[in-house]
């Protein structure tokens, strides 16, 4: 082999412009491949993160068309019927909380209404909950900014609004008395307990956490919960166990990740796109390999034919070609991945408000080492394939019909 | 040492080679003379393992050479043959050094052993203090010593000379000439394709090739 590195590197570094340009080619790629893919993903794990942390990993509740007739309820000003409740939700709890892959559970009455601040109002889905059960089941309190749950116990007109409805409201301070308006007409005089701010905007522009038995209180549901909820040991394992739960209780149970689909589907399609551009990029670097070495291996048929000649067989002459486009593969992922690292470290830095589906300071950044490796393997993997052709096409050659053409 | 028995060569529909029998003994000096297309260095490049015959058999060292060894092939061009081309074929992006290092490394030598007797070969070649300069940067008669300095640096047991002369003047080519009968005075058996009769009669032997035969 040191034979090959010998004539390879001398071949490389003879012709260093040309090997320069291919290096930052790769270098380019292989950066755009860390920044994109930390970008893309910091993005992504954060949101999924934050769901999991705050949403119930698998939820349960009545079936589609019974939140159906909610609707027509609160158009027609009627009692909600029977269907949009959970009957012996407090069996299916203890029978759930027995189960090793459940870590807890809690108990929700989930409906919509409005919050009234002086004159302004507010379309918001009210969640009703057990503040002593309820972070069995979700890790609420990490998104409280005054961590207040507690308030909810003792203060039972208290509620937790979501940042974006504060805002939406003109609120920033605890305290400050709203008018809760329930779909069945009656209103509550209620205090600001404490803020919730998750960085998800469609569920900090909607959420108000109640204490479940005053909602019960005010929409006449007394003892009725329609949302069972619950945390799991194996996150990803969500689907499965949702599946499995389907069939011994007669209520919809859906995981997170179903509730999430949407936004699942979106960061595949995300993925797909983001990572033909990175191949597309990735592409033109091979493309730019191949060319190096056609070159070398068109300019340098005499050398090649002498180096059979002194001993060199067939596949000694392959491996000094793919060895090129390796070293550039190498050098170039070095390269790209130091740049790689300074870009992340720039956007690491810059201080922006960004405000969309998430809401942050800056770029969200996935800082995986594993990135590196990928991109490492990537661009190791099309620098070869960009050498393969040439490099086969030099061990081909016949020395016999260069010597004679000379 | 070499010997070809019934060799034919066809190209194409061209029968280059003829029939050719020719036994090559070691220690000899055998200069090939013939006109422009005679054959003879096709005959030279199968005796150097470089091509192999249509039809006929090569023997090196007594041994019947299987041209589908590719890897024994090879190792005997890079131990024992030694190839010296009318062109150099030095690699520009190497050293003269460098140039004359390359089998040995190709052989597996340690590269300080190789460097050590790369410069010995190029000293004995009267190239000494030249050896860190590229191609460009020494005559063409330096060049042609620097190929046969690479020829020389694994100890081969032939030299094939294909028209070593052929680029270079008088003077150059009597000093390749003295090379050649000072290494074959040393026990190397050298084979010259050649088509001047003047350095021919130098060698030992002389074969003359005609239309693809030897006369």
């Amino acid at each position: 082999m040191n034979y090959i590195l010998f004539v390879a590197f001398k071949m490389l570094f003879e012709r260093r412009r040309q090997t320069l340009v291919s290096v930052l080619g790769v270098s380019v790629g292989v950066c755009a491949f860390i920044v994109m893919s930390s970008l893309m993903l910091g993005f992504q794990n954060y949101f999924i993160q934050q769901v999991i942390d705050l949403e119930p990993h698998i939820k349960i509740k009545p079936r589609e068309e019974a939140q159906e007739v909610e609707k027509y309820t609160i158009l027609l000003g009627a009692k909600p019927k029977e269907k949009d409740r959970i009957l012996g939700w407090q069996e299916i709890i203890k029978d759930l909380e027995e189960d090793p892959q459940v870590l807890g559970s809690a108990e929700r009455l989930i409906s919509r209404g409005i919050l009234k601040y002086g004159i302004k109002d507010k379309p918001i889905t009210l969640i009703g909950i057990n503040p002593q059960r309820e972070p069995k089941a979700s890790v609420i309190e990490r998104f409280l900014v005054y961590k207040r749950l507690d308030k909810l116990e003792t203060n039972r007109t208290g509620v937790i609004i979501g940042s974006l409805v504060a805002r939406s409201l003109g609120i920033k301070e605890l305290g400050k008395k709203l008018v809760l308006v329930a779909p069945n007409g009656k209103s509550l005089l209620v205090s600001v307990e404490d803020f919730f701010d998750s960085g998800i905007t469609n569920i900090d522009d909607t959420r108000v956490y109640i204490n479940i038995k005053t909602l019960q209180s005010l929409l006449e549901r007394q003892g009725e919960v329609n949302e069972i909820v619950l945390k799991i040991r194996d996150v990803d394992s969500a689907e499965r166990l949702a599946r499995e739960l389907k069939e011994k209780i007669p209520y919809e149970v859906e995981s997170w990740q179903r509730a999430y689909r949407n936004f699942l589907s979106i960061f595949k399609i995300q993925n797909i796109i983001t990572y033909m551009i990175v191949f597309a990029i990735l592409t033109v670097s091979a493309f730019g390999i191949f060319n190096i070495i056609m070159m070398t291996v068109l300019e340098k048929k005499k050398d090649i034919a002498i180096l059979m000649a002194m001993g060199f067989t067939r596949r000694d002459t392959l491996l000094i070609f793919m060895v090129q486009g390796l070293i550039i593969g190498v050098f170039g992922s070095i390269i790209g991945s130091f740049l790689g690292f300074g870009l992340q470290e720039y956007l690491e830095s810059v201080r922006l408000d960004v405000e969309g589906l998430i809401r942050t300071k800056g770029f969200v950044l996935d800082r995986s080492p594993i990135l590196y490796l990928y991109a490492f393997a990537f661009s190791l993997f099309f620098s070869l394939l960009a050498s393969l052709y040439p490099s086969y096409r030099a061990s081909r050659l016949n020395p016999v019909d260069i010597f004679r053409s000379q | 040492m070499i010997e070809l028995r019934g060799v034919k060569k066809v190209i194409g529909q061209e029968e280059i080679l003829k029939g050719i029998d020719i036994e090559i003994k070691k220690g000899e000096f055998v200069a090939i003379i013939g006109a422009s297309g005679s054959g003879k260095s096709s005959m030279l490049y199968i005796m150097g393992l470089l091509d192999r015959p249509t039809e006929g058999e090569v023997f090196f060292e007594e041994e019947r050479i299987d041209f589908s060894e590719e890897e024994k092939i090879s190792k005997i061009r890079n131990q024992k043959l030694g190839f010296v081309f009318q062109f150099h074929y030095l690699l520009p992006e190497f050293s003269l050094l460098e140039n004359v290092m390359i089998p040995a490394i190709r052989l597996g030598m340690r590269r300080e052993e190789a460097r050590e007797r790369a410069y010995e070969l190029l000293k004995r070649l009267g190239l000494a203090g030249k050896e860190n300069r590229k191609i460009y940067q020494i005559s063409g008669g330096e060049m042609q010593r620097v190929a046969i300095a690479r020829a020389l640096i694994n100890k081969p047991l032939v030299i094939l000379a294909d028209e070593p002369t052929g680029n270079l003047d008088s003077k150059n080519t009597q000093a390749v000439m003295d090379i050649f009968k000072d290494i074959n005075s040393e026990g190397t058996t050298i084979v010259m394709v050649t088509h001047e009769l003047e350095l021919a009669r130098q060698a030992h032997r002389i074969v003359e090739m005609k239309d693809g035969r030897i006369l």
